[in-house]
């Protein structure tokens, strides 16, 4: 390594050559023969600049020299080193301090001396950890399983993390990731990536239409269905009042689509009235009216819990739409679980439906991705929709490799997510408990609501309770164990089961789950409020 | 007679009320498709390119999470990296550059009745199936383009609307860096500043259509900071020259980014475990930038091949070629843009026996009424672009010597 010694005499820098360094001490034996500018000052200050392997870079040597006694004081100061900044330990909170033998802690807000097992100190101590802890802008990803969390005091704790947002939080496993990467490729704007057609085919197969079209999307299939139904000016919807489509879509099909709705009381199991979606539909003479143009439905009704339509009525209803002459929509995001639920083929659920979105990315664990089924005259629509949309992707075989992946492998081993659903609320149903309740005849498919009492506890409570660990808890069960899930409504709360949920993970569940409702039960006082 | 196996019936299409010339050509001996032991060479357009395998690799290893609770670590890294390299607040992993766009446009022109003034060979105005107006009820406004992409700043005070009952009101300003259509032209940053600065001074902002802005931060030397610095938003590809198999960002104030992220939900581009395709772009951010001098330069050997021929009937400068874009004119009285694009996917054992190695085959896409366009990308290398050159001589001469 270039070592450079310069030299600061009076002001001037000039370069000293042939000086004896070893080690990073400075031997002053060329100095003391006096240097190229002559006679050597009283007092002089010297800089040694140079990289040594490991070592501190850079020294300030200070020097007192007289000519009467030959006093030599060497003062070393480690200065700060650029390449800590990359190092895993002091990332996020370390910076260089004012001057440059300092550090600057942004966590702390606190000046450091610039030494690096000072700063390997500091970061180990409790304060820093809780403070780093708190103002960590981007948290490590929620990870389902075994965990190591550190909670507001700086403490590390092991939990067992369970998951039950939504079925759509599953990582693709590493069978599907191979899948994925071994995928032939082509451009799907051009029509040419084979990935993509096979899924395409199969899918269409599968519900026996004539073409499917993938999507990055749910919300997009839907949204697409509904605009290519709808193609013209002044159109109508009938939807369940319930439905996905219409509460949680951001209101696309208006907001997108200029497409007017026309809302149908959904029944508790997902279904409507078909003689009220008769006295619902447009006279089509009459200039004061839209015009309707398409009956959309739900299968399997996921705000009404998951529940797969009875067979025979989703047959009613496309006798009445082939009647009345109208296209039938079916919102089938997690139709697999309905056809799985009520032991038929998909196919033969939507046989009456003109056509169908279907989504890859929830129970049957593809990273993304959601298909749009119709017949060929649709789809050729559908297509165009779908450019305009934006969801015209290049090279998307690689994420429709991970769909059919899952169609082969997560498919068939989707009735354990039923099993396990059912398990969860089992588990509830025999605590007998009147703050949370759940109907076991309710859980067809993968999702569990629970209904909260609104005195002991309401849903955003009970998530927040499941969410957190007391000390209590964590004696009694001998686990710290978190369970998420979502508060869809003031008094319910929704755990979806995936193909992420092993049955140890439904083992602690249930065991948090009747925990936490007994404390409920044994409530002593009325912690919250009853509003009359 | 031609071997129509060959045919890339797709790109060519049939176009009502087209009139197909008289193209006089040598009578070619077929031979049969088994044969066919050349060198295909797809230049249609940088979005063909397949992923590398270490991009596969950083896909694979991506630590992942739902994006729609935003929990996505990966997307959130490469969103992190792309405000950095911009100099944004905020930026936003999007499904494709249309859906960036519209999320912008619409992001903009909140209110009824918005118009948006932009170059009448922009992308947003051609090739976005009019997505402003069709989802977003937005007028577009457009502004005649000069050939090296740019169009004239004075016009944007005079075509701005003032307060009248009869105007809509113009809310947005839109550019486009490489200006496709010119043929990826790099505008110049003195005139992207003007823009700016006028735009400032009617109150718009301005948003810019930055599909390729890699090539041309690349092609120019500036850095994408410098490029946006006026730009309130813009929208930036990685499924182009970078290489990504799927991919685009959006880049801009973080208020705005609040927005945008509404409007992807409610446009459908919501996706679950994304961070599979935001660590290609992250890989992409690392290894493919600096290559795009490797298209830009491949793109000038093959305008310099096809101007040192001199023919009459295909032309080309290459002073017009600034970044991976090349646009080929051709003479009207002798050859259809079509008629080309044929051309170049058929081979005769003559020219094979001529140019030797089995013959190549170039698939290109038709551009306007006289004009064919060329893109070079990661996927078409140094050998490829050679038998590009070959054939397209050949092609030249031929066409040369009957007409």
């Amino acid at each position: 390594m270039a070592a450079m010694l310069f030299v600061m005499v009076g002001g001037a820098v000039l370069p000293m050559l042939g000086s004896d360094i070893e080690g990073g001490s400075l031997s002053m034996g060329a100095l003391e023969d006096g240097g190229p500018g002559g006679a050597v000052p009283a007092q002089m200050t010297v800089s040694v600049e140079e990289g040594i392997e490991g070592g501190a870079e850079m020294e300030v040597v200070e020097m007192k020299h007289s000519p009467e006694k030959k006093r030599r004081v060497r003062i070393y100061s480690q200065k700060f080193r650029k390449e800590w900044l990359h190092l895993k330990e002091f990332q996020g909170w370390l910076t260089e301090g004012i001057t440059d033998d300092r550090a600057h802690c942004t966590v702390c807000d606190k000046e450091l001396l610039a030494g690096k097992s000072e700063l390997l100190k500091h970061s180990r101590g409790k304060k820093h950890r809780t403070r780093a802890a708190k103002s960590n802008p981007n948290p490590p990803p929620v990870q389902h399983g075994l965990s190591r969390v550190i909670d507001e005091d700086g403490m590390p704790h092991l939990l067992r993390i369970v998951d039950l947002r939504s079925d759509t939080v599953t990582q693709p496993s590493r069978e599907m990731k191979k899948a994925m990467m071994e995928a032939t490729l082509g451009d799907d704007v051009f029509s040419e990536d084979p990935t993509v057609k096979t899924l395409e085919d199969r899918v269409a197969q599968m519900l026996e239409k004539e073409a499917a079209l993938f999507v990055p999307s749910g919300t997009m299939a839907n949204l697409i269905c509904v605009m290519t139904h709808c193609w013209g000016r002044g159109s109508e919807v009938i939807v369940g009042d319930q439905s996905h489509l219409y509460l949680w879509a951001q209101g696309g099909m208006a907001q997108i689509g200029s497409v007017h709705h026309r809302t149908i009381k959904n029944l508790p199991d997902g279904t409507f009235s078909l003689n009220e979606v008769r006295g619902l539909v447009r006279d089509e003479h009459d200039p004061q009216s839209p015009l309707t143009s398409l009956i959309c439905v739900e299968n399997p009704h996921h705000n009404a819990g998951g529940k797969a339509i009875p067979l025979n009525w989703m047959d009613e209803l496309g006798a009445l739409c082939s009647e009345l002459g109208l296209p039938l929509h079916c919102d089938g995001a997690r139709l697999i679980n309905a056809s799985v639920a009520l032991g038929t083929s998909p196919a033969r659920i939507v046989q009456a439906c003109d056509s169908v979105s279907l989504c890859l990315n929830k129970g049957l664990g593809a990273p993304m991705g959601s298909l749009v089924i119709g017949t060929k005259e649709f789809i050729a629509k559908a297509k165009r929709l779908r450019k305009v949309l934006g969801g015209g992707l290049h090279q998307s075989g690689i994420v429709a490799a991970a769909g059919l992946w899952a169609l082969d492998h997560v498919a068939p081993r989707l009735s354990w997510d039923h099993t396990h659903a059912r398990a969860l609320a089992q588990s509830v149903c025999e605590e007998h408990s009147s703050a949370v309740t759940v109907d076991l005849k309710d859980v067809h498919t993968n999702v569990v609501l629970l209904h909260c009492d609104n005195i002991r506890v309401n849903a955003k409570k009970l998530c927040q309770r499941l969410a957190s660990v007391t000390d209590e808890e964590s004696d009694e069960l001998s686990e710290q164990i978190v369970v998420m899930a979502l508060a869809i409504s003031d008094t319910t709360v929704r755990l979806v089961t995936h193909c992420d949920i092993r049955k140890e993970d439904v083992r602690s569940a249930t065991r948090k789950l009747k925990y936490v409702i007994h404390e409920y039960d044994n409530m002593m006082y009325l912690e919250y409020k009853i509003s009359v | 007679m031609y071997r129509e196996d060959v045919l890339c019936r797709s790109i060519l299409g049939n176009i009502p009320g087209r009139q197909t010339r008289q193209y006089q050509s040598p009578s070619h001996t077929p031979t049969t498709m088994t044969d066919f032991k050349g060198v295909v060479v797809d230049l249609r357009s940088d979005t063909i390119t397949k992923p590398s395998d270490g991009m596969k690799k950083a896909m694979m290893e991506a630590l992942v999470g739902d994006d729609v609770y935003r929990e996505d670590p990966t997307v959130s890294e490469l969103e992190k990296r792309m405000a950095e390299c911009t100099g944004k607040e905020a930026a936003l992993f999007v499904p494709s550059g249309t859906m960036g766009n519209l999320i912008s446009v619409l992001g903009h022109c909140e209110h009824r009745g918005s118009e948006v003034l932009l170059g009448d060979l922009a992308h947003i105005f051609l090739y976005e199936q009019a997505g402003m107006a069709q989802l977003g009820g937005i007028q577009p406004h457009i502004i005649p383009t000069n050939p090296d992409g740019t169009f004239d700043v004075d016009e944007i005070p005079v075509r701005l609307r003032y307060e009248d009952v009869h105007y809509p009101r113009t809310c947005l300003v839109c550019l486009e860096n490489t200006q496709n259509v010119c043929g990826g032209k790099v505008v110049p940053l003195h005139w992207i500043d003007k823009v700016g600065e006028v735009a400032e001074s009617v109150g718009l902002p301005v948003h810019m259509d930055g599909a390729r802005v890699m090539n041309a931060s690349v092609a120019s030397g500036v850095s994408l900071e410098r490029i946006l610095r006026v730009c309130q938003t813009a929208s930036i590809c990685f499924s182009k020259g970078l290489g990504t198999p799927v991919g685009s960002v959006i880049v801009g104030p973080e208020k705005f980014m609040y927005k945008a992220i509404r409007l992807r939900k409610v446009l459908g581009g919501g996706m679950r475990q994304a961070g599979m395709l935001a660590a290609a772009a992250i890989y992409s951010l690392d290894h493919m930038v600096h290559r795009l001098a490797q298209d830009h330069h491949h793109a000038q050997l093959i305008a310099k091949a096809i101007n040192e021929e001199k023919s009459r009937n295909v032309t080309c400068h290459p002073d017009d070629v600034d970044t991976n874009i090349i646009i080929v004119n051709l003479n009207p009285e002798t050859v259809t843009p079509d008629q080309f694009c044929e051309r170049l996917l058929m081979v005769s054992e003559d020219e094979i026996n001529e140019t030797g190695d089995g013959g190549v085959l170039v698939k290109v896409m038709p551009w306007t009424t006289t004009t064919v366009r060329f893109v070079t990308h990661l996927d078409a290398s140094l050998d490829h672009i050679q038998a590009v050159i070959t054939k397209l001589k050949y092609v030249i001469r031929e066409l040369d010597s009957i007409h």
